[in-house]
């Protein structure tokens, strides 16, 4: 029988592969080519830790260089500002309400009181206008009022918005630490207990350097 | 008149608070929760005549709620107004296949809150008419 002579891509292979296709020991080909497959998966994994602690090291990085001009630092820091401007803009809508809530009752002391005045003036035409303005101008106040009130619905609409932003935040920081997880595991790191949720800085890095990352 | 209002935002209980004022339920007791868990509890315990709930909301949301208030015997006739930012078609036709009596799409007016509110009192009268 002639020796076969594998080419890849027109170039001849290394000679232990030769000498493998040309064996005719059925079992220690197939541990050879394990052996290759595994050694390439192992690179393959490392690849991609190192990718990941890349990945982590930038967005740190980007996290110090912002910070400079007074941006957050971190993830955690991005999520609590964000929580903050939750809290103010309730706050603020809550202050309107309060002011609205005050003076509603005072408009409909003014609009009762014009009525009464605009009931007694007995044919004074100054005093019956004077009256008459005083009772259109509670109403109208009133009707303000109204729409001040629905207008901080926004603080709703615009909070909503933002909660999806804290809680997306929260999600693409994990995915990135199971992914540092997950590769660490296949390159041949032991996986750490039920990937428990990571919430600080440092429970990141730890986790990053049992993988040696 | 006991209605109860769920939104999980305070600003927006409040609003709704005061809305309901301004149409002229001011003798009605407004009873108010901030999620849909705590509003099954609420309405399990005490007699209400409206529920008005928002749909995004923590631990249970306005469409859990409603359909939990529908499976209830006690409770599945309550009209139930959903006041939400959602105005998604899919869920629009989720709450109507759930029994909603009303959805008013946030950010909406003291016009639009009056004319499903009227609306809702309307079929309540007439089938109590016709009952």
């Amino acid at each position: 029988m002639n020796a076969i002579s594998p080419t890849l891509n027109g170039e001849a292979l290394p000679p232990e592969l030769q000498a493998l296709f040309n064996s005719t020991d059925g079992a220690a080909f197939e541990q050879a080519l394990d052996g290759l497959l595994r050694q390439r998966e192992q690179r393959l994994f490392r690849a991609l830790g190192l990718l990941a602690r890349d990945l982590h090291n930038a967005m740190r990085r980007i996290g110090g260089d912002l910070a400079v001009e007074g941006a957050p630092a971190t993830m955690a820091d991005a999520r609590q500002d964000l929580q903050d401007v939750l809290e103010m803009s309730a706050k603020a809508a809550h202050r309107s309400l309060d002011f609205a809530e005050r003076m509603r009752p005072e408009t409909e002391s003014m609009a009762q009181h014009a009525s009464e005045v605009l009931a007694h003036s007995s044919g004074d035409p100054a005093v019956a206008a004077l009256a008459r303005q005083a009772g259109e101008f509670a109403a109208s106040c009133r009707e303000g009022l109204a729409d001040m009130v629905l207008a901080q619905s926004w603080q709703d609409l615009s909070g909503q918005r933002i909660k999806k932003v804290v809680s997306f935040i929260g999600s693409v920081e994990n995915s990135l630490l199971e992914l540092v997880r997950l590769t660490g595991a296949l390159a041949g790191g032991e996986a750490p207990v039920a990937a428990a949720k990571i919430s600080s800085q440092d429970e990141a890095d730890r986790l990053l350097s049992e993988f040696g990352f | 008149m006991k209605i109860l209002v769920v939104d999980d935002f305070s600003t927006m209980r409040r609003i709704v608070r005061n809305l309901l004022v301004e149409l002229g339920f001011t003798n009605a007791l407004i009873q108010e929760a901030d999620d849909g868990e705590n509003a099954i509890a609420m309405l399990r315990s005490m007699p209400f005549e409206l529920v008005v709930t928002d749909w995004n909301m923590p631990n249970m949301t306005g469409i859990d709620l409603l359909r939990a208030i529908r499976a209830e015997p006690k409770l599945k006739g309550l009209p139930v107004l959903m006041v939400t930012a959602e105005n998604n078609r899919e869920q629009i036709i989720a709450a109507a296949q759930a029994g909603v009596n009303g959805y008013i799409v946030k950010p909406f007016t003291a016009a639009t809150l009056e004319e499903k509110l009227g609306k809702i009192f309307e079929r309540i009268a007439a089938s109590g008419a016709s009952a």
